[in-house]
C-alpha cells in the first residue's frame, strides 16, 4: 500500500511537472481558434461579442464556447495525459497489485478528464462513476480475496519473443503516432468550407442592400446575419466548440446522451441490461463454492 | 515542435488513446498474473472509448457516445465475469497465473 | 415377298427393345455377372446352368441369326454388308464418334458360330473337369465373361469395339492361366500372357491411332470413325496407298502395327512365348482360348483388315514370312516336349502360323477355313488331353501330363482314344478329315500365290517350308498319340486311369464327328447350291466379306501389277484350270479384266495334274510323318524305342537338346530383355525409390515439416501470450509493409494524338490515397485543379520543367519532384 500510494504519488507529481514545463514554454494567449484546418481566414481572429439569437441556425449558442483558450487546454491535455499515460504503465509495471490498481485508478481519473476536453461531460461522470468507482473497488476485492504476491511477474513469453514485442509495440506507437497527428477531420472541411460559402454569401447580400429603401432595417438584420455566420465558420473550424445536438441539446451533455440512447440505441441499450445480468448471474455461478467446498478451496478444477 | 506541444487537435487525443492500447497491450503480454491482465484489458477498452468519442466529437456525431456507453457496460460485466473465474481459479490452483492454466492445451 | 434388305433386318431385329447382335455377347456377359457376384452364394448346380445357359442361348441366337437372316441376305448378295446394329453411341469426342456397333457380315458369322458353338461344348465339358475345385463360380464367370468379350471381338463393326474384346479376352486368358494362383509358376505365367500382350496390344494401339490419323478427313469418318465399312471404302483405299515413311505405302506401316498385335494374341514369333506357359491354366481353358478361339483373333483381325493388308505387299511378305517361321520353328519345339499339353501349345502355335502364311499370301478363306478346322481338331485334342489328364489323375499320377508315363490307355480310355486318334489325323493332314482340306489349300495358296512385288520363287518357299513343317506336325501329333495311347502303359497310374464321365465325353464325340466332317464344306465341288460362284461353299460365303484384289478398291483399273487376282487364286487352288478364265468375277469386278495380253495369270501356270500333285504330295507327307512316328515310338511294346535313344544320345543329340529346351528362347529372352529391365528396375529402385522418394522426398519432405514444427513450437505453445506476441509483431509487420516505400517520382510518355501522359510513382502503399499536386506551367505553384496519379496533358500545355508534389499520409511530409520533359525525344 505504502508503495502504491508512492507511485500514484510520483505519476501525480510527474504530470503537473510536466504541466508547469509546459505551461512555462508556452506562447501568450492568441485569440486565433484553434484548428487543424490551418487555413482559418483572419476575419473570424475577432468574433463578435454578443451572439445573435437563433438566426443562423435557430440553437442557442453559448457565446463564450468558442473563447480560445488554446494554451491553457493544452497544459491541461498534457497534464491529463501524462496521468492516463503513467497510471497505465504503472499497471504493467508494479509487482504489487494495489499499486497496480492505484495506477488504473489515476489512468482512469486521468481518462474521464480527457474526456471532459473532448466535452463528453457525461461519459467523464461515468467514467468516474464505473471505472474509477465500482470497477476499481471489483478489483481491490478480489486482490484482497486472494492477497497473494506474484512470484514472477514477467509471462514467459521468451526473451526473443519479449524484445520482438516490445520492438513491435514501439514501432506501433511510433508509427500510429505519426500517422494519427495528421489527422483532419473530412467532414469538418467540408463544414469549414459551407461555412466560409455561407459568409461571403452574407456579405454580398450586404453589399447588394446598400442602396435600398429601407437599408437601415436590412443593413441591421444583415450584420446579425453575417456575425451568425462567422460564429458558424468559427465554431466548425475550431475544435474547442462543440455544435449542439441537432434536437438542441448541449454537446455530451446527459440529455444530448440520453435522447441518442433512447432513441436509436434503444435496443443495445435493453440488450446491454440483458448482458448485465447475465454476467452478474455468471459471476456468482462461477464464483460460488462448489457444494461440497465449505473450506472454500476446492481442489482441482473440474 | 512547439506547435504540437500547444496546438492541441484531434490527433493528440487519437495518439494518446493508441499509447493507451498499445500499454494495455504490452501489458497483456508480458505479465502472468491473470488481474494484471484483467486491467491491462480495461485499459484497451478505455482506449477504444477515447477514440471513439474524438471521432465523435470530430465528426460531430453524438451516437458514438452511446457506443462508449455500452462499451462500458460490456467492461463492467467483461471484468464482474472475469474476476469471477479469477477466483474459481485461484480456488482450485492456489495462484493465478496464466502460464499454469493450459490445461485446455491437450 | 419382296426381298429383305439388311437395312430392314437391321432395324427388324430386335428383342426386348436391344439389337439382336447386342444380345449375342450381353447373354454370356450377364452370365459372367451372375456367376463372379452372386456365384458363391449359388449351388455348383446353378452355377453350372446358367454359365452353360447363357452360352448355348448365344449360341442359339448365333445360329437362329446366321442360317435365317444372313443367310438370306448372303443369298440376295449382301453378304459383305450384312446386318449392323448399334445399340448405343459410346464415344462421342469433337470429331470422333465411336458407336458400340455390332455388325454381322460372313466374316463374323463364321466366327460366331465357331466360338458360340466350341465355347457351348467346353462349359459343358468343365462342368465335369471343374467338378471338385472350390472356385468354380469364378471359373465359370471368367469363362463367361471371355466368351462374351470374344463375341463383341468379331462382332464389332470398327476398330475400338474389336479392341473392347481384344482386351477383354486378354484379361480372361490372364485370369484363367493364373486361375490356380496358389501356384507362384501359374501366376508368373499368367503375368507372362498379360505382360507380352500388352507388346502386341500397344502395337495394335498404334495401328489404330495410324488408320484414324489416315481416315478421319473422310466423309463420314465424323459419324463412324474406324468403321470396317469406312476403312474399306474406296477413298480410304486411296489414303493408304499415300506414300507414308521409307517409300512405303501407309498400309504397310498401318498393317505391320496391326500385325504385332496379332502376334501378341496369336502367339506368333517373336511374341509366342506366353502360350506354352499358358498351359498352366485349367485344360478346358487351353483348349478353349488357347487354341479354338482366342488365339485365332489375330487371325481373324488380319483377315478382317484384308483391304489394308492387300494394299501392302510388304506387309503381307511380313505376315507370311513371321507365319512361315513360327510354324516350322514350333514344329520343331514340339518334337520333344515330354508334357502332354506343351506339345498340343507349340502345335497350336505352328497351326496358328500356317494360318498366317495363308493370311499373307492374301489367302483370307484358307485362312478362316483353317482357323475352324483347327478350332474343331485342336479343341478336340485339347479336351482328349484333359480327358486323359483327368484319367492320370485319378489313377495317382502326380505329373498327369507327362506323357512318359501314360501309354497303354487306349484300353482304359477307349472313347478318348477314338476321338483323340480322329483329331490326330485331321491336323496331320490325312483325306477325309477337316484339316486335310484346309491345310492343302493353304499350301497350294502358296504355292501358286504371286503377288505384285514379290519375288516369284517367294511362294515356293513358304510352301516348301509349310510342307516340312507339316511333316512335322504329322510327326509329332502321333508321337503323343503313340506315347499316350500306343503300346504297354509305362507307370502304375496309367494302369488304374479310367474313362472320364460322360459331360467330359460327350463334347469329345461331337468336336470328333465336326472334326471329321466339317473340312467338306472347303470340298473342291461341294458348291452351295444357290449360289453361281465357282467357289466352294466357305469361300463363296466369305468372299463378300475379304479383300479380293491386291492393290486398287473396287473399280479402280489395277496398277502395275498384271498379276492374277487373288479369287482367281483362289479359285486356282479349288477348281480346275481350265475353269479359270471363265471366272465370272462375282459383281463385275474385272477379275479377269487382269488377266490380259502381258499380263501374267497366275492360273495358267498349275495344271490339273499339278494340283492334283500337291494333294498327293500334301497327304504322302502327312503318311510319312505318322510313319516315322509309328516306326519311332507306336512299333513293338510302345515307348520311345531303341533308335530314338539311339539318335538323342548320337548323332542328333544337340538337335534334341535344342528341341527339348524349345531353342532356349526363353533363356535367351531373359538374357537379352529380362535381366537387362531388371537390373534397370533395380538401379531405378535405388535411385529413384530409395534416394529420390525414400530420402529426398519422404524423409525430406517429414524433416522439413520437422524444421518447422520445431520453429513452431515456440509460439504454439499454448501460452496465449505467446501467441498474443505473433498477433503484435504481426501488426507491426503490416505497417512495416504499408511503410516500405521509395523515392517517389513520375513517369512521363508520349502518346499518339499528341498528348503526354504523366504517371506518379508513389512509392508506398499508404500513398496510393494521397493527393498528389502538379506544377505543368512551371510557375513554381501547384496548378489549381490539376491532381491526381494519372494524368493526360496536351503536349503544348506542358511546359519543359514538371514539379509534383505528394504527401506522405504517415508523417505529413511532401515530397517534390521535379523532372524536365525532353519533348523532342522520342520515347
Amino acid at each position: 500500500m505504502i508503495a502504491a500510494r508512492k507511485a500514484a504519488a510520483i505519476a501525480v507529481l510527474a504530470g503537473l511537472a510536466l504541466a508547469f514545463v509546459l505551461a512555462c514554454f508556452a506562447r501568450p494567449a492568441v485569440a486565433q481558434p484553434a484548428g487543424e484546418t490551418g487555413d482559418a481566414p483572419a476575419q473570424v481572429q475577432q468574433p463578435a461579442p454578443q451572439a445573435p439569437q437563433g438566426y443562423v441556425s435557430g440553437h442557442t449558442i453559448h457565446e463564450d464556447k468558442y473563447e480560445s483558450h488554446e494554451t491553457g487546454m493544452a497544459l491541461l491535455f498534457w497534464a491529463f495525459a501524462a496521468a492516463t499515460v503513467g497510471g497505465a504503465l504503472f499497471v504493467i509495471t508494479r509487482r504489487n497489485l494495489i499499486a497496480a490498481v492505484m495506477g488504473m485508478v489515476g489512468s482512469f481519473l486521468g481518462i474521464a478528464a480527457v474526456y471532459m476536453m473532448l466535452y463528453a461531460s457525461f461519459l467523464a461522470v461515468l467514467q468516474m462513476l464505473v471505472y474509477a468507482g465500482a470497477i476499481m473497488v471489483l478489483f481491490v476485492f478480489v486482490i484482497m480475496i486472494l492477497n497473494r504476491p506474484e512470484d514472477e511477474p514477467v509471462a514467459p513469453t521468451g526473451r526473443a519473443g519479449t524484445a520482438l514485442g516490445a520492438l513491435s509495440i514501439l514501432y506501433i506507437v511510433g508509427r500510429l503516432a505519426m500517422l494519427l497527428m495528421h489527422v483532419h477531420p473530412p467532414a469538418g472541411e467540408a463544414a469549414v468550407e459551407a461555412a466560409r460559402k455561407q459568409l461571403d454569401d452574407t456579405r454580398s447580400v450586404i453589399a447588394g442592400i446598400k442602396d435600398s429603401p429601407d437599408a437601415a432595417r436590412h443593413r441591421e438584420l444583415a450584420e446579425a446575419n453575417e456575425a451568425a455566420a462567422e460564429l458558424q465558420y468559427a465554431k466548425v473550424a475550431s475544435l474547442s466548440v462543440p455544435p449542439p445536438t441537432r434536437e438542441g441539446y448541449e454537446w455530451g451533455s446527459v440529455r444530448a446522451v440520453g435522447t441518442d440512447l433512447f432513441d436509436g440505441g434503444l435496443f443495445p441499450f435493453e440488450a446491454i441490461s440483458i448482458l448485465l445480468l447475465v454476467a452478474v448471474v455468471g459471476a456468482i455461478a462461477i464464483a460460488r463454492p462448489l457444494k461440497d467446498d465449505t473450506t472454500g478451496h476446492a481442489g482441482e478444477l473440474p | 515542435m512547439t506547435d504540437i506541444v500547444f496546438h492541441v487537435g484531434y490527433g493528440h487525443f487519437l495518439v494518446l488513446a493508441a499509447v493507451l492500447f498499445l500499454i494495455g497491450m504490452a501489458g497483456v503480454l508480458v505479465r502472468r498474473n491473470a488481474l494484471i491482465i484483467l486491467m491491462s484489458v480495461e485499459l484497451m477498452l478505455n482506449a477504444a472509448n477515447m477514440t471513439l468519442i474524438a471521432f465523435s466529437r470530430m465528426w460531430g456525431d453524438l451516437s458514438a457516445h452511446t457506443f462508449a456507453l455500452i462499451v462500458i457496460a460490456v467492461a463492467a460485466a467483461e471484468a464482474a465475469v472475469g474476476l469471477a473465474i479469477v477466483v474459481a481459479v485461484f480456488r482450485g490452483r492456489r495462484n493465478v497465473e496464466v502460464d499454469h492454466l493450459t490445461t485446455l492445451r491437450h | 415377298m419382296d426381298v429383305l434388305t439388311p437395312d430392314d433386318y437391321s432395324a427388324g431385329l430386335h428383342f426386348l427393345g436391344l439389337p439382336l447382335l447386342a444380345w449375342i455377347p450381353l447373354l454370356p456377359l450377364l452370365g459372367a455377372l451372375i456367376n463372379l457376384t452372386l456365384g458363391r452364394k449359388l449351388s455348383r448346380t446353378t452355377v453350372h446352368v446358367i454359365a452353360v445357359a447363357a452360352v448355348a442361348a448365344a449360341a442359339g441366337i448365333a445360329f437362329y441369326v446366321v442360317f435365317g437372316p444372313m443367310f438370306d441376305l448372303y443369298k440376295h448378295d449382301y453378304g459383305g454388308v450384312g446386318i449392323s446394329q448399334s445399340p448405343f453411341v459410346w464415344i462421342k469426342i469433337g470429331g470422333f464418334t465411336a458407336e458400340m456397333r455390332f455388325r454381322l457380315d460372313t466374316l463374323s458369322a463364321v466366327m460366331i458360330l465357331i466360338v458360340t458353338f466350341i465355347g457351348t461344348l467346353i462349359h459343358i465339358y468343365s462342368t465335369g473337369y471343374m467338378a471338385h475345385d472350390p472356385r468354380f463360380a469364378a471359373f465359370f464367370g471368367y469363362l463367361n465373361l471371355f466368351t462374351g468379350a470374344m463375341l463383341i471381338l468379331v462382332l464389332g463393326a470398327n476398330l475400338p469395339v474389336m479392341f473392347i474384346g481384344w482386351e477383354g479376352v486378354g484379361l480372361c486368358s490372364f485370369l484363367l492361366i493364373g486361375f490356380w494362383f496358389e501356384n507362384e509358376d501359374f501366376a508368373t505365367a499368367g503375368r507372362k500372357a498379360f505382360v507380352v500382350n500388352r507388346i502386341g496390344d500397344f502395337c495394335f494401339l498404334l495401328g489404330m491411332f495410324l488408320l484414324y490419323w489416315a481416315t478421319k478427313d473422310l466423309a463420314g469418318s465424323k459419324d463412324a470413325s474406324l468403321d470396317f465399312f469406312l476403312l474399306k471404302s474406296a477413298p480410304a483405299q486411296q489414303t493408304y496407298m499415300q506414300s507414308f515413311w521409307g517409300g512405303e505405302r501407309l498400309a504397310a506401316a498401318a498393317g505391320i502395327f496391326l500385325f504385332i498385335g496379332a502376334c501378341g494374341k496369336s502367339a506368333q514369333l517373336p511374341l509366342y512365348v506366353w502360350l506354352p506357359d499358358a498351359m498352366a491354366g485349367p485344360t478346358p481353358v487351353s483348349a478353349l482360348i488357347h487354341a479354338a478361339t482366342m488365339v485365332t483373333a489375330g487371325v481373324y483381325m488380319v483377315c478382317r483388315m484384308s483391304f489394308l493388308f492387300a494394299t501392302s505387299t510388304t506387309a503381307l511378305i511380313v505376315v507370311s514370312t513371321v507365319g512361315l517361321l513360327t510354324a516350322m520353328v514350333a514344329a520343331f519345339m514340339a518334337l520333344a516336349q515330354q508334357d502332354l499339353k506343351k506339345v498340343l501349345a507349340y502345335s497350336t502355335v505352328s497351326q496358328l502360323g500356317f494360318m498366317f502364311v495363308a493370311a499373307g499370301t492374301g489367302n483370307w478363306t484358307a485362312a478362316i477355313f483353317h482357323l475352324g478346322t483347327h478350332a474343331f481338331f485342336k479343341a478336340c485334342l485339347f479336351l482328349g488331353a484333359g480327358s486323359v489328364m483327368h484319367g492320370m489323375e485319378h489313377g495317382g499320377s502326380h505329373t498327369p501330363g507327362d506323357i512318359m508315363t501314360m501309354g497303354g490307355l487306349r484300353k482304359h480310355m477307349p472313347i478318348t482314344r477314338v476321338t483323340f486318334m480322329i483329331s490326330c489325323l485331321a491336323i496331320a493332314g490325312i483325306f477325309p478329315f477337316s484339316g486335310f482340306f484346309s491345310k492343302d489349300e493353304i499350301l497350294g495358296g502358296a504355292f501358286h500365290i504371286h503377288p505384285p512385288g514379290w519375288p516369284v520363287w517367294y511362294g515356293k518357299i513358304l510352301w516348301g517350308g509349310l510342307l516340312v513343317a507339316a511333316l512335322g506336325t504329322a510327326f509329332y501329333m502321333w508321337r503323343l498319340y503313340f506315347l499316350v495311347f500306343g503300346g504297354e502303359e509305362r507307370s502304375e497310374p496309367a494302369k488304374k486311369a479310367h474313362e472320364s464321365p460322360l459331360s467330359m465325353t460327350l463334347p469329345l464325340v461331337v468336336l470328333a464327328t465336326f472334326a471329321t466332317i466339317i473340312g467338306f464344306i472347303g470340298f473342291p465341288h461341294f458348291k452351295s447350291f444357290e449360289t453361281p460362284a465357282p467357289m466352294h461353299a466357305l469361300a463363296s460365303w466369305l468372299e463378300p466379306s475379304v479383300a479380293h484384289e491386291w492393290y486398287e478398291g473396287a473399280g479402280k483399273p489395277a496398277e502395275p501389277i498384271g498379276e492374277a487376282s487373288l479369287a482367281e487364286v483362289k479359285a486356282c487352288d479349288n477348281r480346275n484350270a481350265k475353269d479359270v478364265c471363265a471366272l465370272p468375277g462375282g459383281e463385275g469386278e474385272g477379275v479377269c479384266d487382269v488377266a490380259e495380253p502381258g499380263a501374267k495369270p497366275a492360273c495358267s501356270e498349275p495344271g490339273d495334274t499339278g494340283l492334283i500333285g500337291l494333294l498327293i504330295l500334301a497327304l504322302g507327307i502327312g503318311g510319312l510323318g505318322i510313319g516315322l512316328a509309328w516306326s519311332m515310338y507306336g512299333a513293338g511294346r510302345g515307348g520311345p524305342s531303341r533308335t530314338v535313344q539311339e539318335l538323342t544320345e548320337g548323332p542328333l543329340h544337340d538337335v534334341y537338346e535344342a528341341s527339348k529346351h524349345k531353342l532356349w528362347v526363353d533363356e535367351i529372352y531373359d538374357a537379352v530383355f529380362v535381366k537387362p529391365f531388371r537390373a534397370l528396375a533395380r538401379g531405378l529402385f535405388e535411385i529413384v525409390d530409395r534416394f529420390v522418394i525414400d530420402t529426398v522426398a519422404v524423409t525430406g519432405v517429414a524433416f522439413v515439416i520437422g524444421l518447422f514444427g520445431r520453429m513452431s513450437r515456440w509460439f504454439q505453445n499454448g501460452q496465449v501470450q505467446r501467441y498474443l506476441v505473433g498477433l503484435v509483431v504481426g501488426a507491426a509487420a503490416v505497417f512495416l509493409v504499408t511503410d516500405c516505400h521509395t523515392k517517389p517520382t513520375f513517369s512521363y510518355e508520349r502518346q499518339p494524338g499528341g498528348t503526354i501522359h504523366l504517371h506518379a510513382q508513389v512509392a508506398g502503399l499508404m500513398r496510393a490515397t494521397s493527393v498528389v499536386k502538379w506544377d505543368l506551367d512551371d510557375d513554381g505553384q501547384p496548378d489549381p485543379g490539376v491532381t491526381g496519379i494519372d494524368l493526360v496533358k496536351r503536349a503544348d500545355e506542358v511546359a519543359g520543367e514538371v514539379t509534383m508534389w505528394i504527401d506522405d499520409p504517415v508523417d505529413g511530409k511532401t515530397d517534390k519532384v521535379t523532372r524536365t520533359i525532353d519533348l523532342s525525344e522520342d520515347n
